[in-house]
């Protein structure tokens, strides 16, 4: 058998040349195992907390670093800034929770893109491209509207909502999809995710006409804003990230096996039903509360998961944990931009990251082109 | 009946205006009596006919509150869809206005001149009109005051009120010239934010180019954001960097939790701010500072008192 | 022993019954062919039995119905390699090959273990994709494709295998390698049987030990192949002289041949 394959390579081999760039990329995974390891986390984590430095210490209002270390060396030990200490107020109760927002935001929009791309199989898919965040915004609005609320807890009839509705919505496409294309191709997804967000945007403006006094409210919400989050909008998000990003995480393996197909997925063992729906639920989760906060924000979950994998390749294993932390840095540093390009002015996020991500993604695109 | 006749008439009126209009006939022979005309604020002669004007509609809500200040609101046969002041405009018939709109509602309530903002985007729809013989009438649209009084003088011409137009002006002008004369004696310069939309959805203020602005020199307060031009996003640090003595909001209250006032003052990290420790923070409740009208000068007054205090000399 | 047995097996697609009241066994040792004209539902057979498409009637895996199995347990006794293949992603063959022990790590934290290494090191040996291994998956030929999945599904180790037309990419000297391989497989140890769909009928009855022959979804014939193909049967099925018209195929070579 051996034998009679030696011919073979020989022809192999010289095919394989041409195509090299793919092997030098994923020789390195075959040596060290799949996932990363310690050195690696170690990176990750210091890029986003030099990311996390950086845009602490710069936004509108100029603070000296040597103010800034002052400032973080006596929250830290406890003393209570004197009273008349605007930088103090600023720093602590503006920059830094919103800061810590945008880059829960960050990570947690491109991951549940990471997500959505393997688990569809599609380069394009995200929770904007296939209608969950208009969903997300749909059911927001409507809680806005008819004023649902849970009276106990503040938020959480938006957040609810916008969780439901976004699930809803996910649920809606991908039923339609499977109806319309079983192999979910990514035209048909895409497809329908626009005519989706399209009926969505229309079913807004209609509630909108009708809400009469309310209609300030809902037309500055889908304006969507992290300007004014603090410190209990970035728990709120962390935990999110903590219950349904673990669970991501968790499932780099069986997004692996998705990433390849559906069909070989369910072959090789995995319970492609249980996997789906888990996955399916934890980024509608995610997505559902990063709305109610921060609007929808486009480009995040579709262009750092490519940035991402264009770094560690497709394995889920490294691409989770690279999309997690790529998403924090790239929306801190979107953020950092919209605060200070036209200072005292401030421009919305989405206009930031839309700007950027589209001429990314487009690079990002021609290269694929190239490559393959 | 009486409204049938007035319809069929004015349709005359317009295929007559039209007949002019493309046989450039001599006018002398068409209209026995003196045509008026009047320079609207696009700088665009509008002939009137010579009947009084006895119909009209006013698409933005500043064009309604003028006419009302000018007691022409008899004349009233339809009305944008925002005009909400005074509450009486309520209950005229509303026609779409901006970009929805609608040449076929106007014309169905027949007007013979229709007052639009020269913002109003749809410059084919509004030369159909025209074509049907109504009387477009470019209205105000610009932050200064100078702007307003001659908005004001021209609804007026329109509406043969140039007396009431006049007395109006005047009470501005005399209104406003009080104010400034009273603010001289006031020692210190304050300093004011306005705030036009809550920190909730990003905060947006009035910058230079807008009433709020013009207003708060006149009575002597530096607006902190006169740097920034129009009504603009601009950063939450930036406000505590500037320290306003005074905040005054136009946030609408929608009877449910906090006030505008209330939610400013509750909001973490503003504490230090001047205006939130002495409890300088109002609410202007109903567009007064942010409409080209009369009420301008209700507006400047209240702005005064929350500048300088309710007894302030 | 009996590996797999199908009880009165119909698919519907909608409205339309595309097979029909389907029955057969495959006992270890033995290699099934699927054969019959296009349309005939032999992949939708093979579907079913993957479970990839709802089904009704019976399919037993040594005795116990399909449908209770645990994916893992399903995955560690039947395991399919599907017709075509299409990967949008960059991961390497040695990746994909490693997905193939899924069922028997499934844990999240998980590391593969000795043997997971050695099983892929064997699979990518006997599939010939050791060279390639760290080759990214896009940018392997039809025929390097399909061999690289066929190494995964050699690495997981079913005791049954499916094969959707296995032949479809390769030019005749795989055809060839692919089908010894196959065989030395199924003798490698005890309790294996194979199970596919071949649409080469010299291929089929040159390598299958039984065969099932379809038409419209409904059995023609079943047994062992030499009762199975008689020209008979196949004339039937095919509606043509499949004799005829394979010898005809025959006769320039064998023409050259002589001369």
């Amino acid at each position: 058998m051996i034998l009679c394959m030696g011919t073979t390579r020989h022809k192999r081999l010289d095919r394989a040349q041409p195509s090299s760039k793919g092997t030098a990329r994923l020789s390195r995974a075959e040596t060290a195992g799949e996932g990363f390891g310690a050195a690696a986390y170690i990176a990750f984590a210091a890029v986003t907390l030099l990311t996390l430095l950086l845009c602490v210490c710069a936004g509108s209002v100029r603070i000296p670093l040597s103010e800034t270390a002052r400032i973080c060396l006596q929250a830290i030990s406890g003393k209570r800034a004197a009273q008349s200490d605007t930088l103090a107020a600023i720093l602590l109760s503006m920059r830094l929770p919103r800061v810590l927002c945008v880059a829960l935001t960050g990570a947690s929009l491109s991951l549940c893109g990471a997500a959505m791309q393997g688990l569809l199989k599609n380069p394009l898919a995200d929770g904007s491209t296939l209608g969950v965040s208009s969903g997300a915004a749909l059911g927001a609005v409507l809680s806005i509207a008819f004023g649902i609320t849970i009276p106990a807890i503040p938020l959480a009839g938006t957040m609810g909502m916008a969780m439901l509705f976004a699930l809803l919505s996910l649920l809606l496409i991908l039923t339609l999809a499977y109806r319309l294309d079983y192999s979910l191709s990514t035209n048909t997804i895409l497809l329908l995710g626009v005519i989706y967000s399209m009926f969505v945007s229309s079913i807004i403006a209609l509630i909108t006409a009708f809400a009469g006094e309310k209609v300030r409210h809902i037309t500055f919400w889908t304006m969507g804003s992290l300007s004014g989050s603090g410190y209990r909008e970035a728990l709120i998000l962390l935990a999110a990230l903590a219950v349904c990003g673990t669970v991501l995480l968790c499932s780099a393996r069986e997004l692996n096996a998705f990433a390849l197909g559906e069909e070989n997925a369910r072959h090789i063992g995995v319970n492609v039903r249980r996997v789906k729906l888990t996955v399916l639920i934890c980024v509608s989760a995610l997505i559902g509360v990063c709305v109610s906060i921060g609007g929808t924000i486009g480009f995040v979950g579709l262009v750092t998961p490519h940035m991402a994998r264009l770094l560690t390749g497709p394995n889920h294993k490294r691409l989770l944990p690279a999309s997690l932390f790529g998403g924090a840095v790239f929306l801190m540093l979107a953020d950092l931009l919209s605060r200070v390009l036209l200072n005292p002015i401030e421009l919305p996020i989405g206009v930031v990251t839309s700007l950027i991500g589209a001429i990314l993604f487009l690079c990002i695109l021609y290269r694929m082109r190239r490559i393959v | 009946m009486k409204r049938f006749r007035v319809s069929v008439l004015s349709v005359m009126a317009a295929a007559a205006l039209l007949l002019t209009a493309c046989a450039k006939a001599p006018e002398q022979a068409q209209t026995p009596q003196e045509t008026r005309t009047v320079t609207d604020m696009r700088g665009r002669e509008i002939a009137l006919g010579g009947a009084p004007v006895t119909r009209v509609i006013g698409l933005t809500p500043s064009d309604c509150e003028i006419l009302y200040a000018l007691g022409a609101q008899d004349a009233l046969v339809g009305r944008g869809e925002y005009c909400d002041y005074p509450a009486a405009v309520v209950s005229i018939p509303a026609v779409q206005s901006n970009y929805e709109l609608n040449t076929e509602q106007i014309l169905a309530l027949a007007p013979q001149v229709l007052f639009v903002s020269d913002m109003e985007p749809s410059d084919e729809r509004l030369q159909a009109l025209e074509a049907a013989g109504i009387a477009v009438v470019m209205t105000n649209a610009h932050y200064e005051i100078d702007a307003v009084y001659q908005g004001i003088a021209l609804i007026g011409d329109v509406m043969q009120k140039e007396a009431e137009a006049d007395a109006v002006i005047a009470q501005m002008q005399a209104a406003f010239d009080a104010l400034a004369k009273k603010a001289v004696q006031q020692g210190e310069k304050k300093t004011v934010y306005f705030e036009v939309s809550p920190l909730e959805y990003g905060l947006w203020t009035a910058g230079a180019g807008t009433f709020m602005d013009e207003i708060a020199k006149m009575i002597g307060a530096k607006n902190v954001f006169s740097d920034v031009e129009g009504w603009s996003e601009i950063s939450e640090e930036q406000v505590l960097l500037r320290n306003p003595d005074v905040i005054v909001t136009i946030g609408m209250y929608d009877g449910e939790g906090l006030t505008p006032a209330e939610e400013i003052l509750s909001r973490t990290g503003w504490e230090n701010v001047t205006a939130v420790k002495n409890g300088a923070v109002f609410n202007l409740p109903d567009n007064e500072l942010s409409r080209p009208v009369p009420r301008l000068a209700d507006g400047a007054r209240m702005l005064y008192d929350f500048v300088y205090g309710n007894d302030a000399a | 022993m009996r590996l797999l047995e199908v009880e009165h097996l119909a698919v519907s697609y909608g409205k339309h019954e595309i097979v029909h009241d389907v029955g057969f066994s495959l006992e270890a040792g033995r290699w099934l062919m699927l054969i019959g004209p296009n349309g005939a539902g032999k992949s939708t057979i093979l579907n079913a039995i993957a479970g990839g498409i709802a089904y009704t009637g019976v399919i037993r895996y040594r005795g116990q119905d399909m449908r209770t199995m645990k994916p893992g347990a399903f995955a560690k006794g039947v395991g399919m390699l599907a017709q075509n293949h299409y990967v949008e992603y960059a991961f390497s063959v040695a990746e994909v090959v490693r997905l193939g022990r899924y069922a028997y790590a499934p844990g999240a934290f998980s590391r593969p273990s000795g043997e997971d290494t050695a099983m892929v090191q064997k699979a990518l040996a006997l599939t010939g994709m050791e060279a390639l291994s760290s080759q990214a998956v896009p940018t392997l030929s039809g025929g390097e494709l399909q061999r690289a999945f066929l190494a995964q599904l050699l690495a997981q180790n079913p005791r049954v295998l499916l094969l959707d037309e296995p032949t479809n990419h390769l030019d005749p000297l795989y055809q060839k390698q692919l089908f010894s391989l196959l065989l030395e497989w199924l003798h490698a140890e005890e309790g294996r049987a194979i199970l596919s769909v071949v649409h080469d009928l010299k291929l089929a009855r040159s390598y299958g030990t039984d065969a099932l022959l379809l038409k419209n979804g409904r059995t023609l014939a079943n047994g062992a192949v030499e009762t199975v193909f008689t020209k008979d049967n196949l004339n039937r099925a095919y509606d043509m002289d499949v004799y005829a018209w394979m010898n005809a195929l025959q006769r320039p070579w064998d023409e050259t041949e002589k001369a």
